[in-house]
Formats: C-alpha cells, structure tokens, sequence
C-alpha cells in the first residue's frame, strides 16, 4: 500500500553544521596547549682537539681565577699580582680591555670544586661584554 | 501607501549563504596537520636547577642538530635517558657527531650546583668527539637579579 504510507518528519540526516565548530575548537586547545622548549644558553666553540697549542703572549691573556665559594679574582699578564673583583663589576672591566687590546683572551680559570654556577657568572659577563675569544680552564693549583 | 513595485521584485537566484559545508574538512585538515607535524622529545626532564645569565640568547639551531646532556649534581652524566661513564661520553657522541653531518651542537644541561671539574671532563670529552659546538643551557636572568649577587 504505497500510498498510504506516511513521510516520517523525522530527518535522517546527521547534522554536521557543528561539526566545523567541534573541530575549531579542538584544533584550538592544541595549539594553545602545546609549549615549544626553548633551547637557550651561552654559546661557545670549544678548542678542538687535534689543534696545534698556539703559544699566546701573557700580554694578550687576562685571567679571571673563580675560587671555590665565588669569589673571582684577576689576574693580568705575567703578574702575579691578584684582585679580587665583584661580578658587576667584571663586564666593564672586559669591555675597557678589549678597548685597549682587541685580541685579548679571557682566560676562565675555574676551581674543580667550584659550583658550576659561579662559572656561568663569569662567562655571562665576558658575553655581555662582547668578548669573542675566552677560554675555559680547569684551575689546577 | 504600499511601495508600488513590491508586487513585481524578482527573487534573486543567488544563494545568498556562505557554503559552510567543507569549514569541518578544513578544520579536522589542518587539526591532523598539526598533530602529525609536532614531535615529542620522548626524554624525560631531570628536574635540575640551570644556572642563570643574562646573556642567555635563543640558539639558532633546528633541533634534530641539538643533542641534550644532562650533568647532575654529583658529576653522572645523561644523554636520551641513559647513564653514560664520564670517559664513555666521546664514544657516545662521536657517532651521533657523525650521523647529524658535522651539524651536531651540545646542550650542556648542568644544574647549577655540579663542582666544575665534572663540566670541564665533559668539555674534554666532546673535545675528543669534535663537537666543538656547545651551549651552556641557562635560564634568563634580569640585570636587577644579577646586581644582586
């Protein structure tokens, strides 16, 4: 009996006019939850291994001798002469020596006991400094 | 006073609605995109304290090229999650040195309390394994901080 048969009302359609709004949303939580780790620091290019030793001038070297509770001391040329300087005060000292002599070397001397930290001080104010050529050293005494 | 034209305006055949039916084809599109574009670093954080600087710069380097060592406070060294022996480190780089075609750079990755000798034996190591390239990893500090100390 075709035609009797009634249209049902009920549509029977899946209504996807929401779905565009479900797959914004979802695209927006992940983009604000994912966090991007940064990869930030000091950089430095260590010596290389096989490089010749390069005798340097004590003229050309300043020492920055990083003592086992902080302190930093500095210690020029050939002299043996020691002055221990606060942290701050270190960046205007590297900048006033480059002004002098372009090609000077920071020479980082650290104790092995010192904490790493107190390094990382001294190396941060020779890069605020715009010093370009520093070295690290093991402070063997 | 009925508008006299009224009667005659032609019904525009113009769909007068933004298609809206591909929004979610383009939505779940770029959805997909993004979740199959991020990586996960599957190492797990050590949760150590980095030392801070104000010099700390953002390293300009794509991060397949950046290789993690985490140096802990009692001198044991991490590289991807396993413990290597301090005079195993060059052994471990070198490869990976090789591998990444020279463009390999260290994030040294100390918690700021390590005795600096265990900093300088790894210096030496990667010395040893040519890569030459490295960073301290630190955590910015404000000029107001760093007058403190």
């Amino acid at each position: 009996m075709p035609m009797l048969e009634r249209k049902s009302k009920v549509s029977d359609e899946i209504p996807t006019a929401s779905m565009a709004d479900i797959a914004f949303l979802l695209l927006i939580f992940f983009l604000t939850t994912t966090v991007f780790e940064e990869e930030k620091g000091l950089p430095i290019v260590l010596p290389e291994a096989a490089a010749e030793t390069v005798e340097v001038s004590q003229s050309n070297i300043i020492h920055f001798l990083v003592r086992e509770d902080g302190a930093v001391a500095i210690r020029r040329g050939e002299s043996q002469a020691e002055q221990v300087v606060a942290y701050s005060e270190i960046e205007g000292i590297m900048r006033q020596e480059i002004a002098n002599n372009p090609n000077i070397i920071a020479a980082v001397k650290t104790a092995p006991d010192a904490p790493y930290r107190h390094m990382i001080n001294v190396l941060d104010e020779l890069q605020s400094a715009a010093a370009q050529r520093i070295s690290l050293q093991l402070w063997e005494r | 006073m009925a508008k006299p034209s009224a009667g005659f305006q032609k019904k525009s055949k113009a769909q007068s609605e933004i298609p809206t039916a591909s929004m979610a084809d383009i939505a779940f599109l770029l959805l997909i995109f993004f979740m199959v574009s991020t990586t996960f670093r599957r190492e797990q954080n050590r949760h150590l304290s980095f030392p801070r600087a104000e010099a700390t710069q953002k390293v300009d380097e794509k991060r397949r090229n950046i290789l993690h060592l985490w140096i802990e406070p009692d001198g044991a060294v991490y590289i991807n999650d396993s413990r290597i022996p301090m005079d195993m480190v060059a052994e471990v780089v070198l490869p990976l040195y090789r591998e990444s075609d020279r463009h390999l750079m260290i994030a040294i990755r100390g918690d700021r309390d390590v005795p600096y000798k265990f900093i300088n034996a790894v210096t030496e190591q990667l010395r040893e394994a040519n890569a030459v390239r490295v960073f301290f990893h630190t955590d910015l500090e404000s000029r107001l901080a760093r007058e403190r100390r």
